[in-house]
């Protein structure tokens, strides 16, 4: 492939991304599916053939506000695209009859896009008209939402390459590797200062260069979607919804740090990110954009896919490593990083799927531009999986340092049926529970880690009047207890003797005693663990106890 | 070479030394159950930990995987440590309440018993002292190349036995996981002419006959492991014989050596 070849690729894309008849859509990422988006495209399908209507339908993703699924795009051409919501396969005929007729069934419409910035690429102007039907940016659960990562999911056809193009796909890759070299990648991902979206927020840049830097023939990069968290589905998005983004970042990244493989390593139980990936990687292949001299240039890279074994600690990079060596997922102690012996005791650069996915649009709008957006040494967006007891559920992008408050109560517009919400619990099984009193907190790595909780992975679970803060501690201390590999003693060991504790307590057979020694215990865990999972672990306790003591208080022992 | 400081002293260290072992060789008793010099660092059992006050990553973290590096300083006995290693024999108090060893070690740390709910299994194939460092584990794969052993299961519900629970060919019967036990929970017997592996699944593992005095010795494919690995080998004569009757045949041997004249007074006796 060449620069003529990609965009000439970028034409045949827009024709089919904007083709000059009408295009309906279907949101099929797993939680459109879940929702009956299959049914409801199977329906639209027989509903055109038997009309024999002139008119596109194709699959997209998901644009994230899962709760209104199934989720349909009609584009009629120099009208905006118009999201339908809440589709059900009755509703097929009156859409298509509708579409047919230059039109959209109104009681259906969610809202209406007229252009759309990829931010890589040239606009899409998809047209004006039907203003009655809300704007997109009117719709409170979108209007705080700055989609960087996710600015292609529920727009393009992920199974197809050509509409990956259509939205500026690889050209970031192209300027790369014909205008800058490894080092000025590593620069600019410097400048963007981009953080690890797998957890702990490690510096991108700068962890590409510790790989860069190190002296071998071989080394490797990762992409860790193992994404383990109990109701975290972030990376499974990403991956369902626009597989070339990280295909195109991991590209950039392997030329950046001189590995030639790289191995993307997805939990089992996600079947279709693991199809459209191997979908993706098999038409990049077949565009030249894997495989030898990609571009015309030196550089080369292939690139395989791993399925992981379902353990949440095999998303821990050691363990995952040893995962795809075929031994059992255990963490093992740093030093050595993966950087200087990981995969087959290679230099390995591990980066989680949204990490990857933000390349792209650093390298082609640069790297200050990216700083631009976001907070005070937490810059760019992070998607949320945002569930539990709050109106609108669904993955939220907004810039980090965006208050708690915005996503539980703009985004998420609070409490089902009016119930006041209690407090929120971030960054997976084992963050913490941040109260209500404190949802003016920003969402960055740093305030989040102040008041006892982690960003992790990005899952928002917020709680209501009615949940008991004791039992969502004794949920969150089960999870990890399963899931501890059992290595080191404080984890394995410890995690045990926090839930007999905590059963005991809610038994309502506790002492104050028991209680000190569930919280002196809490920070034996978190101090000693070998692994995060450990050093973590502790945080729901810890947190409800600071923040909820009352309610461990009125189980106890002669309290009532 | 290089200089850390352990507890104000200076010590004079290899550069990527274990710091672990830069202690000991001080003097300094770090405590540790995990750990091995010929074995790569675990980082499982976490009683070796220590503070750096002055290195790359300040903090507390444990001395196995600590590299020694100029200007490494590190304190060993904080109270925050010794609070957090009481910690943590209290849980080992607790998953391991037969063994010794942790007993004494709460001795030294002034710890009286332990908070946490003691478990004790019944019939337990290494005596309520396992505390799964995984030291044994280690050394049958990867130093005696036996794999005899290996976790069972996950968390909480960790083992360590044969695969299956079955008697297990592949053991040679050599007991290096007994000798690098810290607990003392591996236990094996010789019953005459059989050495039974009773932690590991009742395996059991011939004795080899000494072909002089009857006596039996050690277990046969352990002779042989130790006969391929010998360098220099071992004469063939002296193979089949137990190491008493083996050191009386070759001092026979240098003796009519000696009378027929054949070698000089100081006799060489390797093969
Ligand atoms: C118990 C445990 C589970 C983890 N699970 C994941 C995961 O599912 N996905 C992920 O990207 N990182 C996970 N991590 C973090 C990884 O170890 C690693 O830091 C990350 O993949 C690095 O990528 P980043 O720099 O892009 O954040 C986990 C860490 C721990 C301790
Ligand atoms: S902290 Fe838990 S999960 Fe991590 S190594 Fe230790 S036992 Fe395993």
């Amino acid at each position: 492939m060449d620069l003529d070849a990609l965009k000439a690729a970028r034409q045949k894309g827009l024709q089919k991304l904007l083709p000059d008849r009408p295009r309906v859509a279907v949101g099929l990422a797993t939680c459109g599916i879940a929702a009956g988006g299959d049914r409801v495209y199977a329906a639209l399908e027989a509903a055109i053939r038997d009309r024999g209507l002139d008119m596109e339908l194709a699959k997209v993703g998901c644009i994230g506000y899962c709760r209104e699924e199934p989720l349909v795009n009609i584009q009629i051409p120099g009208k905006p695209c118009v999201i339908l919501h809440r589709v059900t396969e009755a509703d097929a005929e009156e859409i298509v009859r509708a579409v047919a007729a230059g039109d959209v069934p109104r009681r259906l419409a969610l809202c209406r896009v007229e252009t759309w910035d990829p931010l890589v690429g040239e606009k899409l102007d998809f047209g004006t008209g039907f203003d009655d039907i809300p704007a997109y940016a009117d719709i409170p659960y979108f209007a705080p939402q700055r989609k960087i990562v996710l600015r292609d999911a529920g727009f393009i056809n992920p199974e197809d390459i050509d509409e990956y193009f259509a939205v500026g796909g690889y050209r970031a890759l192209y300027k790369a590797l014909t205008e800058m070299t490894p080092e000025a990648v590593i620069d600019e991902v410097i400048a963007s200062g981009l953080r690890g979206r797998g957890g702990a927020g490690f510096p991108t840049g700068t962890k590409w260069n510790f790989t860069k830097v190190e002296k071998s023939l071989r080394k490797y990069i990762i992409c860790n979607a193992d994404e383990g968290d109990p109701g975290a589905y972030m990376n499974r998005n990403e991956m369902e919804s626009d597989p070339h983004m990280i295909l195109e970042g991991m590209l950039i990244g392997a030329y950046a740090i001189g590995a030639r493989e790289g191995i993307i390593y997805v939990r089992a139980e996600y079947p279709l990110a693991i199809a459209r990936l191997t979908r993706a990687m098999e038409e990049a292949r077949a565009h030249g954009l894997l495989g030898k001299n990609i571009f015309g240039t030196d550089f080369s890279f292939e690139l395989t896919l791993a399925e992981g074994a379902g353990a949440f600690v095999c998303g821990e990079e050691t363990a995952l490593i040893a995962s795809i060596e075929g031994k059992t997922g255990r963490p093992r102690p740093r030093p050595p990083f993966p950087a200087q012996k990981g995969l087959w005791g290679m230099p390995t650069n591990i980066n989680n799927v949204e990490t990857w996915t933000n390349i792209p649009v650093i390298i082609s709008r640069g790297g200050d531009w990216f700083a631009g957006i976001g907070a005070e040494k937490n810059t760019g967006t992070k998607v949320y999986s945002l569930v539990g007891e709050v109106q609108r559920v669904g993955l939220v992008e907004v810039p980090l340092g965006t208050p708690i408050r915005t996503l539980v109560y703009d985004v998420g517009n609070g409490g089902i049926d009016g119930r006041d919400i209690k407090a929120v619990q971030t960054g997976g099984p084992s963050g913490g529970c941040i109260p209500a009193s404190l949802f003016d907190t920003p969402m960055d790595y740093e305030h989040l880690t102040a008041v006892g909780s982690i960003m992790g992975s990005g899952g928002v679970v917020v709680m209501d009047e009615t949940t008991s803060m004791v039992d969502t501690a004794r949920f969150f201390i089960g999870f990890t207890h399963e899931e501890s590999c059992g290595k080191c003693a404080p984890c394995r060991e410890g995690l045990k003797h926090m839930l007999m504790i905590l059963d005991k307590i809610l038994s309502g057979k506790a002492t104050r005693e028991n209680l000190d020694l569930l919280e002196e215990l809490s920070g034996t865990i978190k101090k000693t663990s070998l692994c995060g999972l450990g050093q973590t672990a502790p945080n729901p306790v810890l947190t409800t106890l600071k923040y909820f003591r009352n309610e461990y208080d009125a189980t106890l022992k002669g309290a009532k | 070479m290089t200089q850390v400081i352990i507890d104000g002293k200076p010590c004079a260290a290899e550069e990527g030394e274990t710091l672990l072992v830069v202690a000991r060789r001080e003097g300094i008793d770090i405590p540790a159950f995990c750990f091995e010099e010929s074995l790569a660092s675990y980082g499982a059992c976490r009683m070796c930990l220590v503070e750096v006050v002055k290195g790359a990553r300040p903090g507390i973290t444990t001395s196995c995987t600590l590299q020694a590096a100029d200007g490494l300083e590190v304190l060993t006995e904080t109270p925050e440590i010794t609070g957090l290693r009481k910690a943590l024999i209290e849980l080992y108090l607790a998953q391991a309440p037969r063994a010794e060893s942790i007993k004494a070690l709460a001795r030294r740390y002034g710890v009286e018993k332990t908070r946490f709910a003691r478990k004790v299994v019944k019939e337990d194939p290494l005596q309520n002292r396992c505390i799964l460092c995984g030291l044994c584990v280690r050394v049958c794969g990867e130093i005696m190349g036996a794999g005899a052993i290996n976790y069972i299961g996950r968390g909480q519900f960790t083992e360590i036995n044969t695969p299956f629970y079955e008697e297990n060919e592949a053991c040679m019967g050599c007991g290096a996981c007994a000798e690098v036990c810290p607990t003392g929970a591996i236990a094996l017997e010789d019953r005459t002419d059989t050495r039974v592996m009773k932690s590991w699944s009742e395996t059991k593992v011939p004795l080899a006959r000494c072909a002089a005095c009857g006596t039996f010795f050690a277990p046969v494919p352990f002779t042989r492991y130790a006969h391929e690995k010998l360098d220099p080998g071992i004469l063939d004569a002296l193979k089949d014989l137990c190491p008493a009757c083996r050191s009386k045949a070759a001092a026979r041997k240098a003796i009519l050596l000696k009378k027929e004249g054949v070698i000089p007074p100081e006799p060489e006796l390797q093969a």
